[in-house]
């Protein structure tokens, strides 16, 4: 008898063990998804609990707020169901209301029924934080949600084009995670006037923000110089010989990128890339003999730059990235490197082992002719590109709001 | 091969530098040291984190600021004015120290340095602070934050910054039209 007992106990232990276990892996693995998603970006801010909103999202058409998506009945997504909340992401419908594509079930609207399942156990298990959310502060007409039906039906799609060609188990395991977790196009693929992604040219760069997001097309990448094993060191710690990563990049990395398992970091850099990649393009050498205004941009250089950037544009470890080959120097569009000019960039601490000394920002220090002509050298010497950078352009940026296209 | 120069003109305090050849790359604090003999201002760190190197820039809009002398090439001086830790005390015709700055007096009075590695950077930030309230004086209950953040970025190792904020606030507090009235 008392045998029987003891056997019915053990085998109901065992299976309250399996079923904790089985919960515990969707939460452990919610947890995974959760940073591969980059949800925090969004829905921490600086200042506020995990996962409670506020984050503010400046558009062309006004500004969002991320929401707050702890299990708070009131305030958060503790009354949904998993089926609501796999809605929210695929359809972009909440219970109560349409959402806006700020949030970007644009690219998750292809992510699995199980992988939408786990994040929402692992949301439901943390803190809620009763914190109300913020209305959006929309331009006319977009503040009309209901016109986002209609948004729908033009431009959601169920899958995004890809930039890259390839088939092989990591090049479509890297097309779930760059175009539906991570929702890289969001910010590298331009948008048309209505703010939906321009499906002819996936991954070609974009600016939305003060800090546009470079062209990652193989094509763009392969311009750059960037290899594999460069992506792959950029997106595990935010540094590679081509530089680091700064503006929104820096937090996409300090948040998301830098948790990825090593398989799913090559995943990632193999969709990149492609099962082909192109050979990584060479730094064009220098021209011979240079004019006026570049060398003024090198006496620029050396007056307040080669401190940090070293003399010969090699930079210095733990202190500042190589001008040499530099993404930024070498982008076609001079935009990031005149706004890094007058901007600066916070110190950075990349992981456990690297970090960058604070950038001072020159808006105060250098005239719009002094930065073009920095610009120029720049360029011209270590970045394989035409001096072409105009004073009119670093007037326009230097007026420009921090955040907002430049128009 | 030849190092390239450049023609170089500034004033330093108060007196007329050059013209002379200076190579292109050189950082100000190397100029300070090995043309000039101006060995008060402290190389530190090298990369622009420590403050030791600072020295003042005189604006021609009357402002002044700090600027890194380890990180910033002399050329960037190039017709402007300075002053390093050597122009701040009265000297009499023999070139003999006969007045501290109040800023260095009250360093001394705080005993705010150990080593004095530091201090010369210190001495120079705190110099432009009093400029700067000078010209903009902040109400009492903004004293403490303002000292902290002006003299923030400077590392001292030795005395722990507690000495160094008690003298600045004493030279504030003392000196007429720091401090807005009122509050």
């Amino acid at each position: 008898m008392m045998n029987r007992h003891l056997a019915l106990l053990a085998a109901a232990l065992v299976v309250a063990a399996q079923s904790a276990a089985a919960g515990s892996d969707a939460v452990s693995r919610g947890r995974y998804l959760v940073k591969a998603a980059d949800c925090a970006a969004c829905h921490t801010s600086a200042t506020g609990a995990p996962f409670a909103g506020g984050v503010e999202l400046k558009s062309d058409f006004g500004t969002f707020y991320g929401t707050n998506i702890t299990p708070d009945k009131e305030h958060g997504i503790g009354k949904w169901t998993a089926g609501e909340f796999y809605a929210a992401l695929r359809d972009g419908v909440a219970p109560d209301r349409h959402l806006y594509p700020a949030m970007p079930y644009t690219s998750y609207r292809s992510m699995s029924r199980a992988d939408s399942d786990a994040i929402f156990a692992y949301l439901m298990q943390i803190k809620p934080a009763a914190v109300a959310n913020k209305a959006a502060d929309l331009k006319f007409p977009y503040n009309m949600r209901f016109g986002m039906r209609f948004w729908n039906m033009l431009f959601l799609k169920d899958a995004l084009p890809d930039a890259s060609a390839g088939q092989s188990p990591a090049y479509l395991r890297g097309r779930y995670l760059v175009n539906t977790m991570g929702h890289c196009a969001e910010c590298h693929t331009p948008r048309g006037a209505l703010g939906q992604m321009d499906g002819a040219k996936p991954l070609g760069g974009s600016a939305m923000a003060r800090i546009a997001a470079p062209d990652i097309t193989p094509a763009g990448l392969s311009a750059s110089g960037w290899t594999a094993a460069d992506l792959s060191s950029f997106l595990r710690t935010g540094v590679a010989q081509q530089g680091s990563a700064y503006g929104e990049m820096f937090a996409v990395v300090h948040l998301s990128t830098q948790h990825l398992t090593p398989g799913d970091m090559w995943a990632m850099t193999t969709y990149l890339l492609g099962d082909k990649p192109l050979p990584p393009q060479p730094l064009k050498p220098a021209p011979a003999g240079a004019d006026a205004s570049i060398d003024a941009g090198r006496r620029t250089y050396i007056a307040v730059c080669a401190g940090c950037h070293g003399v010969d544009g090699g930079g210095k470890p733990h202190v500042a990235v190589a001008m040499k080959g530099n993404t930024t120097v070498r982008s076609a569009d001079p935009r990031n490197l005149i706004a890094v000019t007058l901007d600066g960039i916070e110190a950075q601490r990349f992981g456990a082992k690297e970090s960058m000394q604070a950038m001072p920002g020159f808006a105060a220090k250098l005239s719009d002719k002094e930065i073009a002509g920095l610009s120029n050298f720049l360029r011209v010497s270590w970045g394989g590109q035409a001096g072409t950078v105009g004073e009119s352009q670093v007037k326009e940026l230097r007026t420009a709001i921090g955040g907002l296209r430049a128009r | 091969m030849s190092i390239a120069t450049q023609p170089i003109t500034l004033t330093i305090n108060g007196k007329k530098v050059g013209p002379m050849q200076v190579a292109e790359g050189l950082m100000m604090i190397d100029f300070l040291h090995e043309y000039l003999d101006l060995t008060g201002s402290r190389l530190g760190c090298g990369q622009g984190v420590c403050h030791a190197c600072v020295v003042i820039l005189d604006k021609a809009d009357g402002t002044s600021e700090e600027v890194r002398s380890c990180i910033t090439g002399a050329h960037f001086f190039d017709g402007k004015k300075v002053r390093t830790v050597e122009g701040h005390a009265k000297l009499n015709d023999k070139g003999e120290v006969v007045a501290l700055s109040p800023v260095q007096q009250k360093f001394l009075e705080h005993f705010s340095f150990q080593c004095g590695y530091c201090t010369p950077g210190f001495v120079n930030a705190a110099t432009v602070l009093l400029e700067r309230l000078k010209r903009a004086p902040v109400s009492r209950d903004q004293i403490d934050e303002t000292i902290t953040e002006s003299l923030n970025a400077h590392i001292c190792r030795c005395t722990g910054y507690v000495r160094y904020f008690e003298a600045v606030k004493d030279v504030v507090l003392n000196t007429p039209g720091l401090v807005k009235e009122g509050k």
